[in-house]
């Protein structure tokens, strides 16, 4: 069975460098848009122009679960300031940049686009 | 190699404490603060008891005792919800081994977890999207699957050496 694990290391030592290639490459590209998409639930609830909010934008997002997040935005980043969710992972993740924010059991996405559809933000 | 499970009280028993061990390693680690603020990234130690069972009392006998864990996992933590990512995550890996076991040895358990932590990750990644309906959570995908990569190596270790030292203790 030499050749099979020989054959299995190399598998998951060339995924590993994939991965971490992906990785350097997402973090270098950081998100190229502006605007930022908010989804609940599967749902776009928000578009928001970031490098068109002046001063500080928060707004609370409430899913179905009764919990919610507060969102805010300033210079052109957009992060989660404040969640009720229990593992408060969406808080720690920071600005949403190459990766999205998600609030996993609040169902919350957000994402950076290109253009969006120009919608300043609409109460969903 | 796999000694044919025994039918009955004992085959019972065993699972069970099994699942009762898996389970506590499980609970155990979900009151870690998570050590990458990424959704779905843990050690998952309590694989360490499923991957032993595939190799030393067989898949079928693993399925059940994986099936159990999650589901009670998901009713003692409280949420439900991780029912579906464990679920399929859980699953995604159980296929991997069912699969791996055919093709390596019980010696290189410690290459197979690996190669199921990735089939768990895509797993949950897939429950996610289906959950958020939206395919931005695929982002996450080369971060899981760095951390599941390591994280699986050391679960592979641990039930390396675990399968190695209770071979001296007969199961049966």
């Amino acid at each position: 069975m030499k050749a099979h694990a020989k054959i299995g290391l190399l598998a998951l030592l060339a995924l590993a460098l994939m991965a971490l290639a992906a990785v350097l490459l997402l973090r270098s590209q950081g998100g190229s848009g502006t605007v930022a998409r908010i989804s609940l639930d599967g749902k776009v609830v928000a578009e928001l122009d970031l490098s068109a909010v002046e001063g500080r934008w928060e707004t609370t997002f409430t899913g179905r679960s009764g919990l919610s997040n507060l969102v805010a935005a300033e210079n052109g980043k957009i992060w989660v300031e404040e969640a009720d969710c229990p593992d408060q992972i969406c808080v720690k993740q920071g600005p949403a940049g190459a990766a999205p924010v998600i609030c996993l059991p609040n169902k919350l996405i957000i994402e950076i686009v290109e253009g969006g559809d120009g919608l300043d933000a609409q109460a969903g | 190699m796999t000694p044919k499970p025994v039918k009955g009280t004992r085959r019972l028993t065993r699972l069970a404490l099994l699942t009762a061990i898996a389970l506590t390693i499980f609970m155990a680690e979900a009151q870690l603060p998570p050590p990458i603020p990424v959704p779905g990234v843990k050690l998952g130690l309590a694989n360490i008891v499923t991957l032993y069972t595939v190799f030393a009392l067989g898949p079928g006998d693993a399925l059940l005792m994986l099936t159990a864990r999650v589901f009670l996992g998901a009713v003692f933590a409280g949420q439900m919800m991780t029912l579906l990512y464990s679920g399929l995550g859980g699953l995604f890996a159980w296929c991997a081994m069912v699969g791996l076991r055919k093709v390596f040895p019980p010696k290189k358990l410690w290459l197979c977890s690996p190669i199921a932590a990735v089939f768990h990750n895509l797993g949950q990644l897939l429950a996610a999207a289906a959950v958020l309906r939206s395919w931005a959570v695929m982002a996450y995908l080369p971060y899981l699957l760095l951390a599941g990569l390591a994280a699986g190596l050391l679960t592979g270790l641990a039930a390396q050496f675990l399968l190695e030292r209770l071979k001296q203790i007969p199961m049966q």
